[in-house]
């Protein structure tokens, strides 16, 4: 049936939101991850990508999380020369993780998530349709 | 005689197809929306023969149409619809040009086609009630 279909593809949206939801919920509980050494990297912001890959027994292309990939960017550096994790001149790199751009794709995901579920209840409502053909 | 035979409910029956179709397109738009270098599909409204040529036999299946010979080919069913690759107005930096507000009217749109042409297949199968005087 075709409707289960698209109920499928909604689906593969909404594990892919949901695989992004959990690189922004890693990305935000380690926002201020410093290192274990002196001198040593902290936590890198991860990234996630999307491929569209097509299903064959669906026909239809579908979403999933592709690699997810690192951030590049630098890290925060602050003066604290009492942490332990300061280098020789008191400097302590934190997580290039920037609350306000997580803040942002966790909404955007948010929002697709929504939409995704917008087309699952549309179409299980056009099912139920169908169903009431039946009964009259 | 089969029911599809009866011209009103294999318009119908057409229609219902289309919408069905449709929403599977509108699926896979939705759920490709943060898929990079992604475009919106859409399906074009079926077309209704002129009256004097009304179909009396079955009505084909339908499905998408290959416009490129590198697109992969449906299998089973030949396509009475065309897909509707207009470019959307909203590209974003990433090459995905799926508008997520249109997509949610026009699923909004199909859902109610299809009531309203499954409503109208409810009718005439009443209709038909009356004429076998079952009811």
């Amino acid at each position: 049936m075709d409707f289960l279909k698209s109920m499928q593809i909604a689906a593969s949206g909404l594990r892919a939101q949901a695989g992004r939801m959990r690189v922004i919920s890693e990305n935000i509980a380690n926002a201020d991850s410093t290192p274990a050494r002196p001198g040593a990297d902290p936590y890198r912001r991860k990234i996630p990508t999307f491929t569209s890959e097509f299903d064959r027994a669906l026909d239809a292309r579908v979403v999933g999380v592709g690699k997810v990939t690192t951030d590049k960017s630098d890290f925060r550096v602050k003066y604290e020369p009492g942490h332990p994790a300061a280098d020789a001149s008191g400097n302590v790199k934190y997580p290039n993780v920037n609350a306000l751009v997580e803040m942002t794709d966790m909404r955007d995901a948010q929002r697709s998530y929504e939409a995704n579920v917008n087309v699952i209840s549309a179409t299980r409502r056009m099912i139920q349709r169908t169903i009431d053909i039946l009964k009259a | 005689m089969a029911i599809t035979d009866i011209p009103i409910f294999s318009m119908l029956r057409t229609r219902l197809q289309y919408s069905q179709e449709r929403q599977r397109v509108l699926a896979e738009n939705v759920a490709n929306v943060d898929t990079p270098n992604y475009r919106a599909r859409d399906l074009t409204a079926p077309k209704f023969p002129e009256p004097n040529e009304m179909p009396t036999a079955t009505v084909s299946s339908v499905s998408l149409v290959r416009t490129e010979n590198g697109h992969i080919a449906q299998f089973g069913g030949n396509s009475s619809f065309d897909t509707n690759r207009k470019t959307s107005y909203e590209v974003r930096p990433t090459g995905t040009a799926v508008n997520l507000e249109d997509e949610m009217i026009k699923v909004a749109d199909n859902q109610m086609d299809f009531q309203a042409a499954s409503a109208l297949y409810t009718r005439s199968l009443g209709l038909l009630k009356v004429a076998l005087g079952k009811r």
